[in-house]
């Protein structure tokens, strides 16, 4: 009974990192319709430099901070410079299904170059803000730390924060608007380039979070958050493209299951695991757990 | 119509630029072996990033800083020795790709200190070293099988095999733990299989065994292996894994706080470097190893100090550990052999200097090499050691008491053997 | 079939060419360096890989990263095709083009109702997974992987006929025969149902074909020719491990694609020799700039990460089309 609690909470833990990735890819996709596969590349970025502002001060909230800015910052840059000159040039030929798709995955290989060549590629490790020991019941000690409560505490004040913006300020509805239907908001007088940017901008900070709350446990390097976009990725399918709930949801129930199948079954197949889910709710549901029924083509 | 042609002319445009490009880049024909009047060219592979890079990746530059100071002072017979280091990320099929890129671009006269058994095992075949006569010298990794002649008639290892260490375990298992619960956590390729072998071999039962999957390794992997030792009861572990396994499985323990009394193996137990990649100092107080040369502080010791000195002078900026010390170590077997193959440097002189005069040479660790016509065997031997709450390392018992065995089945004894002295100022003087 | 009096003098034109082509490949492995002859090989095994990519994503218009992962399967199936049953070499690379061809069949089949960016993000998964994946099962070698081993040349040779150079006459034959039979499927009806699926499938629908169907047959035969590349690979390296099929390679194969022009098979030939050739380009550089294995580590990344993006961009179909666009540009509209 104990092992069960404990992987629940581990799994919670997990799946709430994953729900911040899945999220930021969520954002992307509902403002651009474009699954931006940089994204891990980005919260790389913003995580070496939250680990250099940490690693100096010392103080890991600092970092956090900062590797929030650098997310915002570099999430505007990618959709200013990149996304809007890649919309502009590539807009047909068979090539055109293809090019932002292509075009993300080169975006995310050339960060990861450059966050190679300046910082090189050994691991390196930030001190964890809180304790990673264990809580004592009884006789033994349930994995389940400092660290991890944290986790959840922070994700879920991000979540809520992000979902009051959505759905509470002008500005959410903007998002919402220039997405959905971005002639009709044009029309209503948003500036829907500059609210999508916006949009990357958040998407940036939310990435940029993940990394650095993965890193505080973890290792980094320019693979280390690879893992973390595939799942994050997994999640927003589960739960549908379209939904912020259902990513967030789709990635807890992603976590606590991998977390479950690390304990009870091994290592080796957590990946196969979590790749069965994603082929299965591709092929029951592919519009995900939580949508609407909406065709689901590119 | 139209388009048929012009396919056909791209297919042919294409043809010309493939044969054009290979043409025009080719390489005349050379007869050179990484030896000019000047210059004598080694390479390594070893892994400079990734998974296992932590500890392993400093050695490379520390055989160059070794490789300086020699060429400071007059190098070998006038020739500068150059090391090439390719980075591999402990994976065999870049290992292949960078050797490859060593001996037909870089043309490098040998390979030294070649680090991984997957790798080398890989590398000597599909590159086809014996084939080639490439020697390979000193090699990074203790897999018994590289001590067959037959198989590798190049290569030659310095590490003792693995099989070696797990006797030397088993014995001290036996004289100093009996009666406790054993576990152990092993990399599950060849380099841990070696040591499993011997420990069976040997006798010694585990109470809990556990494999991992090299690369596999994580504070989430550790997390089970963790659980299963502390269910399994175990009060001894014993760690025959790399260093950033061992780092995650002493970091998960702490924080689980399970604390049963850790030999780690020698591939993996570096102080300084667990301690860089987070495992707490205080985990490692007590930890026992088997360890074949003086801790890398221990500035009485001739050896170390004289490699300390040309650590701060050429390598600046890098903390002196053990893989500082096993790289230099290298460095200075390397020249030894270099010179022993006299001033008309082939490929055949260097492996048979090696098989005639290797015994000979003067190296930090305290055991006796094996060199010979049969045998490719390096050092045969180790003393155990713990470590201290400051990490550093002390003999056990107090002084080193150094047992000898063979990757066989042979008795694991105590041995007196004396080792060579350092040459004078670490610049070898041998012919 | 009306079409075939036609075909017959072009095919035979075709074969004449591909003769003439592997003819001078002969000549030229007897003249260049042992390093070229290892890296020409190389060049033929990619432009079966991409030969590939060509005909999935460019002709069938699905974005996939999983055709390392396919590489992976073919060179798995032939290494055990060979190890355990002892066949002749040529068996085992058919083997390794059976395996891979229905893998791709069952990733065709879960992959044909989506597509776009969930059909790369699957495939995305599956390339970042395969390594766990080919870890977990003991007979797959784990992470040191197998041996794949297909012999000395023969004795008849001579001894300066290295290894190598008859990696380069095998990879290069099997090249040739594989892009000859690919560039007939693409002219055939085939490729057109192809072209005409990724245009507007909803469309070709309506013209009777069956497009899901198709797709899969696309995934099937590309994964085939990935699987016979990937054969292709392990024999260069004599080693079939996890570590040489991973995401870096799936990249790889994309960006030769679309650098070459994603719709063109002849462009394969130069995807190849960019994708060989960048890595001693950056070699060269970062020997220049100093600090060389950092360098090493990370430019030749930097360099493909920049073509590809700047491809992506600019001429998405590849430098021929954007020639073509420009030399019959139309006055003004």
């Amino acid at each position: 009974m104990q092992k069960v609690i404990e992987t629940l909470l581990i799994g919670l833990s997990t799946g709430s990192i994953y729900a911040l990735m899945s999220l930021a890819l969520v954002l992307v996709w509902r403002s651009t319709r474009v699954v931006n596969f940089a994204q891990a590349g980005q919260a790389m970025l913003s995580t070496y430099i939250g680990f250099e502002i940490a690693s100096r001060s010392e103080i890991f909230w600092l970092g956090l901070v900062f590797a929030i800015a650098a997310g915002a910052l570099v999430g505007a840059g990618v959709d200013y410079f990149f996304m809007r000159v890649l919309f502009k040039h590539a807009t047909s030929g068979p090539a055109a299904v293809v090019a932002p798709v292509i075009a993300t995955l080169g975006l995310l290989g050339l960060i990861r170059s450059i966050v190679g060549l300046t910082w090189g590629g050994e691991f390196k490790s930030i001190e964890a803000p809180a304790s990673t020991d264990g809580f004592s019941v009884g006789d033994g000690t349930i994995p389940f730390s400092d660290l991890d409560v944290l986790i959840i505490a922070t994700v879920s004040i991000i979540l809520i924060t992000v979902a009051y913006i959505f759905q509470r300020t002008n500005l959410g509805l903007a998002l919402r608007a220039s997405a959905y239907a971005p002639e009709i908001a044009q029309l209503a007088g948003i500036r829907t380039a500059r609210t999508r940017t916006i949009g990357w901008s958040i998407a940036g900070a939310v990435g940029g979070v993940a990394g650095m709350l993965v890193t505080s446990n973890n290792f980094l390097s320019p693979y280390s958050l690879d893992l973390l976009l595939v799942f994050g990725f997994i999640a927003a399918v589960i739960g549908g493209l379209e939904s912020m709930v259902g990513s967030v949801i789709g990635a807890l129930v992603l976590g606590i299951g991998l977390t479950f199948i690390l304990n009870y079954v091994g290592t080796s197949l957590v990946f196969i695991g979590g790749f069965s889910v994603l082929i299965l709710v591709l092929l029951i549901k592919p519009d995900g757990i939580m949508a609407k029924g909406k065709a689901r083509r590119a | 119509m139209i388009r048929k042609t012009r396919i056909k002319r791209t297919w042919l445009a294409a043809a010309v630029i493939a044969s054009g490009s290979l043409l025009a880049t080719a390489l005349p024909a050379n007869a050179e072996t990484g030896v000019s009047a000047r210059e004598i060219k080694l390479g390594i592979t070893l892994p400079l990033t990734g998974a296992a890079s932590p500890g392993y990746s400093k050695i490379g530059n520390a055989m160059d800083a070794y490789f300086k100071y020699v060429n400071d002072n007059g190098g070998v017979y006038g020739r500068k020795v150059t090391l090439i280091q390719k980075n591999d990320e402990y994976s065999p099929q870049l290992s292949i790709a960078k050797t490859n890129e060593l001996i037909l671009r870089d043309k490098v006269f040998a390979l030294v200190g070649p680090l991984g058994t997957a790798n080398f095992t890989a590398v000597h075949k599909s590159v086809g070293l014996a084939k080639r006569r490439v020697p390979s010298l000193f090699l990074n990794t203790g897999f018994s099988g590289f001590s067959k002649k037959k198989s590798y008639p190049t290569s030659f290892m310095v590490l003792p095999s693995y099989a070696m260490e797990a006797k030397i375990i088993a014995q001290f298992l036996k004289e100093n733990h009996a009666g406790k619960k054993l576990g152990i956590v092993y990399q599950n390729d060849e380099f841990g299989i070696d040591g499993m072998g011997a420990f069976k071999a040997a006798g010694t039962k585990f109470d809990v065994t556990i494999p991992y999957t090299s690369g596999s390794q994580s504070s989430a992997t550790a997390q089970t292996w963790v659980s299963q030792l502390a269910a399994g009861g175990a009060e001894v572990v014993v760690m025959f894994g790399v260093t950033s396994a061992t780092g995650a499985l002493l970091g998960v323990s702490a924080a689980a706080r399970y604390a049963p009394q850790w030999i780690l193996g020698s591939v993996g137990s570096d102080p300084v470097t667990l301690r860089a990649i987070g495992v707490p100092v205080a985990v490692l107080n007590g930890a026992q190893t088997p360890a074949g040369n003086p801790s890398p502080n221990d500035t009485s010791d001739e050896y170390v100090k004289q490699f300390q000195e040309i650590n701060t002078k050429y390598n600046t900026g890098v903390a002196f550990d053990d893989y500082v010390l096993q790289g230099m170590n290298i460095g200075l077997l390397t020249v030894q052999a270099l010179r022993a193959a006299g001033k008309n440097l082939t490929r055949r002189g260097l492996v048979r200097a090696m098989e005639t005069k290797g015994s000979k040479f003067a190296s930090v660790a305290y055991s006796p090499l094996g060199f010979s016509r049969t045998s490719n065997v390096g050092h045969t031997g180790y003393y155990m050691a713990v470590m201290d709450a400051t990490g550093d390392r002390k003999p056990f018992g107090g002084k080193v008491t150094l047992y000898t065995t063979d990757s066989g089945s042979g008795p694991v004894v105590v041995s007196t053997f004396k080792r060579p002295a350092m040459p004078a100022k670490g610049l070898p003087s041998n012919s | 079939m009306e079409s075939w009096p036609k075909a017959r003098p072009a095919v035979r034109k075709k074969i004449a060419i591909f003769i003439l082509i592997g003819w001078a490949l002969l000549i030229i492995g007897d003249r260049v360096d042992e390093l070229r002859v290892y890296q020409g090989a190389q060049v033929a095994m990619y432009t079966i890989a991409l030969a590939s990519i060509v005909l999935l994503t460019g002709y069938s218009g699905q974005v996939s990263l999983g055709n390392g992962a396919m590489m992976a399967v073919g060179g798995y199936g032939a290494a055990l095709t060979l190890n355990n049953l002892g066949t002749p070499i040529w068996f085992a690379f058919l083997m390794a083009i059976v395996t891979a061809s229905l893998f791709g069949a069952l990733l065709g089949a879960a992959a044909a109702r989506v597509s776009g960016p969930y059909l790369a993000g699957t495939t995305l998964a599956l390339a970042v997974g395969l390594p766990a994946i080919a870890n977990q099962f003991a007979f797959l070698g784990g992470e040191p992987g197998l041996f794949f081993d297909v012999g000395f040349p023969p004795e008849r040779f001579g001894d300066e006929f290295t290894q190598y150079k008859w990696f380069f006459w095998i990879a290069c034959f099997i090249a040739l025969i594989a892009l000859f039979i690919t560039s007939n499927i693409l002219s055939s009806r085939f490729g057109r149902t192809w072209k005409a699926i990724r245009g507007n499938s909803l469309a070709a629908e309506l013209c009777g074909v069956h497009s899901s169907r198709m797709k899969v047959l696309a995934f099937t035969v590309s994964s085939g020719l990935a699987g016979l590349a990937g054969a292709v690979l392990a024999m260069t390296i004599s080693l079939v491990a996890p570590g040489a099929y991973g995401l870096a390679l799936s990249f790889a194969l994309v960006t030769g694609a679309v650098l070459a022009g994603i719709s063109s098979l002849p462009g394969v030939v130069l995807g190849a020799l960019i994708l060989v050739f960048i890595p001693e380009i950056s070699v060269a550089l970062a020997d220049r700039l100093g600090d060389a294995d950092k360098l090493n580590n990370y430019l030749p990344g930097l360099i493909v990460s920049v073509l590809l993006i700047l491809s992506v961009i600019f001429t998405p179909n590849g430098p021929g089309e954007n020639l073509r666009k420009h030399l019959h540009k139309k006055p003004a509209h």
